[in-house]
């Protein structure tokens, strides 16, 4: 069997597992459903990994069922294996084997009667992932969507005892449905005007009419939903809300790899729908997207900053990050391309392992409010403490970290194109690195003034409910070894040479238009670059630098934050008042305007589409 | 933000929308036009593949992948009713009381169950012939043995409906649609194409794969849909206990 035959695999292999759960899960001990489901997540990760060597070979497509194009057209729906989309869901299966590890001893009872509903739920949603990163089909790429969408509302809401996690899943629920419609209306525009499904035949369609009203509207709508899964402001304010209250190995998978298919799925639709002539210009797309991308990742900092519910915290600067994914990405070239994906594979170990340490919290003192637990955890510090601090330096780009060099490369490249804009990068790494190392020597080390409380309206995180109610019992092994293990690995993908290059040639294909559509069989046959083709730089001594100062910058936040109350002194005192005066007067709005209410949500939702539709009106 | 601000930031927005969205619609293909490029193709590869009903065919053959993927956000659905809706600690189940009814309204569910029942079936196994298929029959065999709900009481409902048995079929036949996509592969062929014998035209056994992904289907919509309505309505009529509500306070 060849690649192209075993790439729907990748989709069939997951759900054949979740039915296998929900079937025989309550005849299983709970210790043999913990062994079966790491064993199927294991398989997926080896045949991801042999897709992934197949696909650096050279893009391919599969088409499901076998309804290959005659003369250029089929009725069928095809899956592309390129290095990018197949490397996407390869990290999707890692993750999933990360959440399914650390969830052995997670959860305290199961639901009763239905011991496989998580397992299966699981691997629900690594199946809509992993079918999402590899269709070429826009309508399937939707029904993916929705697919990995109703299943995380599901898993968000997963502890039921508690009101807040059905809450923050109803948001999201009803926040990304919406947005979900309007992607459905905008593939309703592009199959009328081309009687195409196909992403590249309606790309290949799309040149026999000029860019008019139909084509931008059918494209902001289907950005969309996209862009919201993506949190892009003003898409974003669901998110905090879900991620603060999903169950940890959840919002592992969410915070390190959803979020970010939602930006891959907005790059995707653009390179391959709407690049060519009769879509819309790419002038517009790099100005809109950058321009949204410093936005998301300045406001997603400030954010933040200001919280101390952890889980909270670890949101905004998910935010935060995509924000510069977003920037990386809509850079629209092969650089920006490459560097971003380094980039999410980098931060998707460091968030995973800070989501898993802080789910270590959770288990032992019942809270995750960096007040309450002030020096709380100090017999933690050897274990969990070095870890966390060791994140938030990954986070904040200290090289060698993955999480370091994508950042270094994205700067790069987007100081090509605008020259101020590696100080959003150095800035938003600093502020969302800082804010973790101050969690870290607060919770595991008491350092600094005791933290008063502040009388502001804010979610605390001190009443949660405990995930596992077993009370004095050490921290189970594997919720310390998968946030190691995703250390190590963010650690590694920033020293492995050969990653580089391959991924250098992964956004080369990426945003290689021609070698798509060759490869979905709507164009002539490409000579696809040779592997040795011109790589990415890896590690510069200009990277290495910004990236120290980000993470100097982040340490000297960490300790203002901490010690700046305990300096006396008149100067002092009056950086202080300013400081407070600053934070009442921009940050109180800004805080107001994350409500966490419904309707809000779905206000901004509206407000976000019908500026992108004025906005790329005006550019087209 | 105030009530008043978010409506009108709301109405503003949505009124841009609207407009945007209406002008695009005037860029459309005119109204009864000749030209369906894909409506023309679909139905070409249907009768290539001896299916009378094309919708089945782009359902359960061209598309199947599409399929695939729905029945699966139902099965993520039924799974996430069982998640959310599971009975916690302080809730306890309870058996609702009988309830009385008029004996025409419980002679009219008596009758007509079967009857709804046997179309539903007719509906799911004629699928690849004429219009319906799995989704639609399997809705209504599911509805069909509602009537046990609406035309007697909750309890007669309860005694009709094997839940435990239909979670595990609903998985099953889940598992069933991924597995007989392996048959292509497994003949040498690509995953779910339709490698059965064709039949002749307009039979109940033509189409090849298609009247049995459609069986399996019906079996996984049924069942599917009777769980998920039987954890909303266990919890609406059979569960007491309040969940202890917070105030969620803002960020």
């Amino acid at each position: 069997m060849t690649a192209p035959d075993l790439l729907p695999l990748a989709v069939a292999v997951p759900l054949l597992g979740a039915a296998l759960f929900a079937a025989v899960g309550r005849l299983l001990p709970r210790r043999a459903c913990d062994v079966l489901v790491t064993v199927w997540a294991l398989a997926d990760v080896v045949l991801l990994a042999a897709l992934w060597r197949a696909a650096n070979r050279g893009p391919f497509a599969s088409w499901v069922g076998g309804w290959r194009p005659r003369n250029g057209e089929s009725v069928g729906i095809v899956l592309v294996g390129d290095p990018l989309g197949v490397g996407l869901a390869l990290l999707v299966s890692l993750l999933v084997l990360a959440a399914v590890v650390y969830a052995w001893r997670y959860f305290a009872e199961p639901p009763t009667r239905s011991p496989g509903t998580f397992p299966a739920l699981v691997l629900l949603f690594e199946a809509g992932m992993c079918g999402f990163a590899l269709t070429g089909d826009l309508f399937n790429a939707f029904v993916f969507f929705e697919l990995m969408g109703a299943v995380a509302y599901a898993l968000t809401g997963y502890r039921v005892e508690d009101p807040r996690p059905l809450q923050g899943a109803l948001t999201f629920g009803v926040v990304n449905s919406l947005a979900a419609y309007c992607s459905l209306m905008g593939i309703a525009l592009l199959y009328a005007r081309t009687g195409e499904l196909g992403m590249a035949q309606i790309g290949r369609h799309l040149a026999a009419h000029r860019t008019d009203t139909l084509t931008v509207t059918a494209f902001v709508l289907v950005l969309t939903g996209l862009l919201t899964k993506a949190a892009m402001v003003p898409f974003h304010l669901w998110l905090p809300d879900a991620h603060a209250v999903a169950p940890t190995p959840v919002c592992m998978l969410l915070s390190g790899v959803m979020v970010e298919l939602g930006v891959y799925g907005a790059a995707r639709v653009y390179w391959t729908v709407f690049a060519g002539p009769g879509g819309i210009p790419a002038g517009a797309v790099r100005g809109v997207l950058v321009a949204a991308g410093v936005l998301t990742a300045l406001l997603g900092a400030l954010m933040c900053w200001q919280q101390r519910h952890i889980k909270r915290m670890l949101a905004f600067s998910t935010i935060s990050h995509v924000g510069l994914f977003l920037v990386g990405t809509a850079l629209l070239d092969a650089h920006g391309a490459a560097a971003t994906a380094l980039y999410v594979l980098g931060h998707a170990g460091a968030k995973a392992a800070l989501f898993g340490l802080t789910g270590v919290l959770l288990d032992q003192y019942g809270s995750v409010d960096e007040h309450g637990l002030y020096g709380r955890a100090r017999e933690l510090r050897w274990s969990a403490g070095v870890m966390f601090a060791l994140g938030g330096l990954a986070v904040a780009g200290l090289p060698p970290f993955g999480a370091g060099l994508g950042k270094a490369l994205s700067e790069h490249a987007a100081g090509d194109f605008l020259g101020w804009l590696p100080a959003v990068f150095v800035v938003t790494s600093a502020v969302t690195g800082g804010a973790v190392l101050r969690t870290a020597a607060r919770v595991f080390a008491g350092a600094g003034a005791v933290p008063h409380d502040s009388h502001q309206a804010e979610t605390r995180g001190d009443d949660e409910e405990p995930e596992v109610r077993d009370p004095g019992r050490p921290v189970p092994r594997p919720m310390l070894a998968v946030p190691a293990a995703l250390l190590a690995a963010c650690l590694a993908s920033g020293v492995l040479p050969g990653l580089t290059a391959g991924l250098a040639r992964a956004g080369t294909l990426f945003t290689s238009r021609a070698d798509y559509f060759a490869a979905a069989g709507q164009g002539p046959p490409t000579a696809f670059p040779p592997l040795s083709a011109p790589s990415l730089a890896g590690w510069t001594g200009e990277g290495a630098l910004l990236g120290l100062v980000s993470t100097l910058v982040a340490l000297a936040l960490a300790a203002t934050a901490l010690w700046g109350p305990l300096l006396g002194g008149r100067g002092a005192r009056r950086l202080r008042d300013l400081a407070a005066t600053g934070s009442h007067r921009l940050v109180l709005p800004l805080r107001r305007l994350h409500s966490g209410r419904l309707g809000d949500n779905v206000a901004w939702l509206a407000t976000g589409v019908g500026v992108l539709l004025v906005v790329f009106t005006a550019l087209r | 933000m105030s009530r008043s601000a978010r409506v009108r930031l709301f109405l503003g927005a949505a009124a841009a929308i609207a407009v945007f969205y209406v002008l695009a619609c005037t860029g459309l293909p005119h109204f009864g036009t000749a030209a369906h490029p894909y409506g023309d193709r679909a139905v070409a590869a249907t009768l290539r593949q001896h299916t009378a009903n094309t919708v089945s065919s782009i359902n359960f053959d061209q598309r199947a992948f599409d399929t695939l993927g729905e029945e699966s956000i139902l099965l993520g659905s039924v799974l996430g009713a069982t998640a959310l809706l599971r009975r916690t600690d302080d809730e306890q189940e309870f058996t609702p009381g009988q309830v009385r009814v008029l004996p025409s309204t419980r002679l009219f569910g008596t009758l007509l169950l079967p009857v709804a029942l046997l179309t539903g079936v007719y509906i799911v196994a004629h699928g690849q012939l004429s219009p319906g298929g799995g989704f639609q029959g399997g809705v209504v065999l599911a509805s069909a043995l509602h009537l046990a709900y609406v035309a007697a009481d909750y309890r007669s409902l309860k005694e009709i409906r094997p839940r435990e048995l239909l979670d595990g079929v609903d998985a099953v036949a889940a598992g069933a649609f991924t597995t007989l996509g392996l048959a292509g592969l497994i003949t040498g062929a690509a995953y779910l194409q339709n490698v059965l014998p064709l039949g002749t035209f307009n039979t109940l056994s033509s189409g090849g794969l298609v009247p049995v992904i459609n069986a399996a289907v019906g079996v996984e919509v049924a069942s599917g849909v009777i769980v998920l309505l039987a954890h909303f309505l266990d919890q609406a009529l059979a569960t007491r206990g309040e969940r202890t509500t917070t105030e969620r306070g803002s960020s």
